[in-house]
């Protein structure tokens, strides 16, 4: 696996856009306002290699925050200029109201792509970037707010001991979510979805990646991780209550979410 | 292949249970209706365990209770009421559940458990409202039944169960409108309504009167729509501890009973007429 992603790491954004048509944008954005985070909340984003996840929570927070500001400068209609004058003071330092990211992945080379993405992108604040392994993750207990995962479970050996880890690291009232590709039920559009995985995809990964091999494994990887109710199951066994799914486009893709009690 | 372990766990897991609460102090009982997982079996569960391995939480104590136990509905419940608290400074949104989830201990993303527009937290309001007016007007009957108070007319026990349960809004009647019109949503139409309902026929439960002339539906539609207005009324009311809309529900409780009389009055025109008739009817055949 690590190989797999040492190679692609670099082309990884353009094979995600070419592969899915844009639309894992889509996904990725629900699944941040499935979120609906609050400033103050501290994300961990595992297998986050190259901050998709991070940039639009950071995105969010920052949303969020201008309008809570927003709302409480219109109560405070009758400010003096002083008072006005260190409101935006305040504004300025606080942007995030204390959200922050830390994007952890197991492949280096995925985590530098990431923080060049950030600095290009110009997100400054608020974002860390760990070396570490899903299935043993270097963080304490009970530190967390939410845990994310987007496409990264189905690449890890012991999904099991992943979902334990996020678990124990979750504070209470915590919530798991995971963002994978899933089991497609209706019949028509699974055999169109086979055709498109198992023709196409492979060849755009020659074509602008040049590595057939790797996606021929991810497209297997796919078909071999376990459809929606199974994996709640599993979600289930590692502690999580209120678990629950939501299939995105027909079950090409699903959302897994449940909360640490 | 997984699948076969799984179905005994997640048979027995159907009822979630949560860690232990041995020192929280039990809510007061509710009369609406999402209260029936009370007594769910939590068959054993550790919640403390540590998580490493399966998890073999079957060391069968199926049989204890859930006295030290909390359910997922009581947690979340718990969480709404604690976001009450928030509700003047945040509106009835989930950022009032996140800072009422911070209070119990818990993270703010437990506020992703609910719906973003705070429907659950405004419903949970609306029955607890529900509850506290049947406690009140519970221990009124028993003080009239004891002999220590009067039982009041049907009017003004009606005029003093509306104003006591409208009371209930004070605290939060700012934004109150907005949880108005989220109560309206088609999503929430059925739980809004039937909460409305089972709150007037309480109400008339406790007013007991047989002796006006209105049916069952007649009486719960009249009530409704005392209720509604004034509630719509109060919404507006900018007078000094909200007498205007109290001398308004006053005008339409007296409303409803002069109608009633009114309904009467004709009943009792009609029967004379019909004896009249009657009387003539003879006559002519004689």
């Amino acid at each position: 696996v690590y190989q797999v992603f040492e190679s692609v790491a670099k082309k990884y954004d353009v094979m995600n856009d070419s592969m899915t048509l844009g639309i894992h944008r889509v996904w990725k954005d629900i699944l941040v306002h499935k979120m609906n985070p609050s400033p103050g909340t501290l994300l961990l984003d595992v297998a986050g290699g190259t901050g998709d996840i991070a940039f639009r929570f950071i995105n969010y927070v920052r949303s969020v925050r201008e309008q809570q500001l927003q709302r409480k400068l219109k109560h405070h209609q009758n400010l003096s200029w002083q008072e006005i004058f260190e409101n935006y003071q305040e504004d300025k330092f606080n942007s995030l109201g204390d959200s922050q990211v830390v994007v952890c992945d197991i492949n280096r080379e995925m985590l530098k792509v990431g923080k060049q993405k950030a600095q290009h992108l110009g997100y400054s604040e608020g974002l860390s970037w760990v070396l570490g392994n899903a299935e043993e993750l270097p963080f304490g207990d009970d530190k967390f707010d939410v845990y994310t995962i987007a496409f990264g479970i189905r690449n890890v050996t012991r999904i099991d001991l992943a979902l334990q880890e996020a678990y124990r690291v979750l504070k209470p009232g915590g919530r798991f979510l995971c963002l994978e590709f899933s089991h497609v039920s209706n019949p028509l559009l699974s055999r169109l979805y086979d055709l498109y995985s198992f023709q196409v995809i492979p060849v755009l990964g020659e074509v602008i990646a040049g590595d057939w091999k790797s996606y021929q494994y991810l497209v297997e990887s796919i078909r071999q991780f376990p459809p929606q109710e199974e994996l709640k199951a599993m979600i289930e066994d590692a502690g999580f209550f209120k678990v629950d799914y939501e299939n995105l486009n027909f079950g090409i893709v699903a959302i897994h979410s449940g909360f640490k009690l | 292949v997984r699948c076969q372990h799984y179905p005994p766990l997640r048979a027995l897991q159907a009822s979630a249970v949560l860690r232990r609460v041995s020192d929280e102090h039990k809510k007061e009982p509710f009369t609406s209706s999402s209260q029936q997982q009370f007594d769910r079996h939590p068959a054993g569960h550790q919640p403390e365990q540590e998580p490493q391995g399966p998890r073999s939480s079957y060391t069968g104590q199926g049989g204890q209770e859930s006295e030290d136990y909390e359910s997922e509905e009581q947690l979340q419940r718990r969480i709404l009421t604690a976001a009450l608290e928030f509700v003047p400074e945040h509106g009835w949104t989930a950022e009032a559940i996140a800072e009422g989830a911070k209070t119990l201990g818990l993270s703010v993303a437990a506020a992703g458990m609910f719906h973003s527009d705070g429907s659950e937290l405004i419903l949970h309001f609306v029955s607890e409202c529900n509850a506290k007016l049947s406690e009140l007007l519970e221990e009124e009957q028993k003080l009239v039944q004891l002999g220590e108070a009067e039982k009041k007319p049907t009017d003004e026990f009606l005029r003093d169960a509306v104003e006591a349960r409208l009371r209930m809004l004070i605290p939060y009647i700012e934004k109150w409108p907005q949880a108005l019109s989220v109560l309206l949503l088609p999503r929430n139409i059925p739980s809004s309504l039937s909460l409305l309902t089972s709150m007037i026929d309480d109400i008339w439960h406790y007013a007991g009167d047989q002796s006006t002339d209105f049916n069952w539906y007649t009486r719960r539609a009249v009530l409704t729509g005392i209720y509604n207005t004034t509630e719509l009324v109060m919404l507006q009311d900018s007078s000094p501890d909200f007498e205007d809309t109290w001398r308004f529900l006053e005008n339409r409780v007296a409303d409803a009973m002069n109608m009633s009389s009114t309904a009467s009055q004709v009943q009792s025109t009609g029967e004379a007429i019909v004896q009249g008739l009657m009387g003539a009817a003879v006559t002519v055949s004689n």
